[in-house]
């Protein structure tokens, strides 16, 4: 089946971990470029609100309980559909998750949802 | 009027890998390449850090710079430091304590990886630092945080040198890296994400990017891109080095008293009419 997901550092543009194919080819540069927009996203005050502006001195860094900014991110093109989704604050808020799949055969609203669910997974509450 | 102010951020970079293969060596240090080749078990110490091998793939790293694997895992909540205390004692008889964690469904599985990925990645980006003494090698130790991820040794070496390229892309001065961090007054002072507001917070002349890194339970270089950053947008300076320079008008400089082209070429007219 076309598609593949990764799990990517946005600072750095670190892939921690692929399956599947990567789209353009080469998965050091689909990480890099899929950071890029991640880094974008979760940085601009209009996508990513600075609820706590009044809370930044307080304990250490964000609060545990603090999601990351941004939850998820969906690109859709001719031939496929990129979900990337937000991993919580275990990490720093610096990791998501990135899924493509073919747009024939994939269900966006499904993978969007089972993407969700993992990234919970991921980050136990 | 607000002004709109587009990201300044230079972009991620991509190494060539193609390019990289085709240079005799590429890599960051001859031994550990060496050493991977050879498929070598044991311990690298290198000047700013410890690298773990175990059949030649880097399995652990350790660097006095970066955060360990606890650090990261307590400072977020995911563990408490009882339980990591615990596990590390624990871990003595041998059996890796990553193992343990997850046994014990202290941590999950993934979790751990991620953590364990992102602390390696990030000590031996200061392990593989140009050092000013040669690395020595000790065969056969095993490393106590068992087979976890094994990362190869030219993945590793890649994307230190990636890293290298980001931070110089940011900001090519390195000394804020290492050194006691100042607040610095720019005039017109950007506005900061969340993230990048807690670092500035715990900047107070003394501590360094490490320092707050440990403090916030961050990766190091991931505070290294925040303080490089934080360092191109003029709000933070490494102490000891002199506040940069008021930026003057330049002078400016006076012509040295040419006469007007026109006039003389008119004088010379007129003398040579009069000569008539």
């Amino acid at each position: 089946m076309p598609g593949g997901a990764a799990l990517i550092d946005w600072t750095s543009g670190l892939a921690l971990g692929t399956v599947g194919d990567s789209p353009g080819g080469d998965q050091e540069t689909a990480a890099v470029e899929a950071a890029e927009i991640a880094r974008l996203a979760a940085e601009q005050h209009a996508f990513a609100p600075d609820d706590d502006a009044g809370a930044g001195a307080a304990g250490a860094g964000a609060p545990a309980d603090a999601g990351p900014p941004v939850e998820d991110l969906i690109i859709s093109n001719r031939d496929s559909y990129h979900v990337l989704r937000f991993v919580g604050a275990s990490f720093d808020g610096s990791v998501f998750l990135h899924l493509w799949l073919a747009r024939a055969e994939g269900n966006l609203a499904l993978a969007r949802i089972r993407l969700g669910e993992m990234a919970e997974r991921l980050v136990p509450a | 009027m607000t002004t709109v102010r587009t990201t300044d951020h230079p972009r991620l970079p991509v190494r060539d890998k193609a390019a990289a293969a085709s240079r005799a060596w590429s890599g960051v240090s001859p031994m550990l390449t060496r050493l991977a080749a050879e498929h070598a078990t044991g311990v690298l110490l290198r000047e700013h850090g410890t690298l773990h091998l175990h059949d030649g793939l880097v399995v652990h790293a350790e660097s006095p710079s970066a955060p360990g694997l606890g650090t990261l895992l307590t400072a977020r909540g995911t563990l408490s430091s009882e339980e990591w205390q615990r596990a590390l004692a624990d871990a003595e008889d041998g059996h890796g304590i990553g193992c343990r964690l997850v046994e014990g469904g202290l941590v999950a599985p993934g979790a751990l990886e991620v953590c364990h990925l992102t602390a390696l990645y990030d000590a031996a980006y200061f392990a593989l630092a140009p050092s000013s003494t040669p690395g020595r090698f000790r065969y056969g130790t095993a490393h106590r945080f068992g087979p976890l991820h094994a990362v190869p040794v030219a993945a590793l070496e890649r994307e230190t040198l990636r890293r290298r390229d980001l931070l110089r892309r940011i900001w090519p001065e390195a000394r804020a890296d290492t050194a006691p961090l100042a607040r610095a007054h720019p005039v017109a002072a950007p506005a900061l994400t969340r993230r990048r507001r807690a670092v500035l917070d715990r900047v107070d002349g003394a501590r360094t990017a490490p320092d707050i890194a440990r403090e916030l339970g961050r990766p190091a270089f991931h505070t290294l891109v925040d303080v490089r950053r934080l360092t191109a947008a003029g709000l933070v300076r490494a102490r000891g080095e002199p506040p940069p320079p008021v930026v003057r008008e330049p002078p400016v400089v006076l012509a040295p008293p040419v006469p007007d082209p026109h006039i003389t070429l008119l004088r010379r007219l007129r003398d040579a009419l009069e000569a008539l």
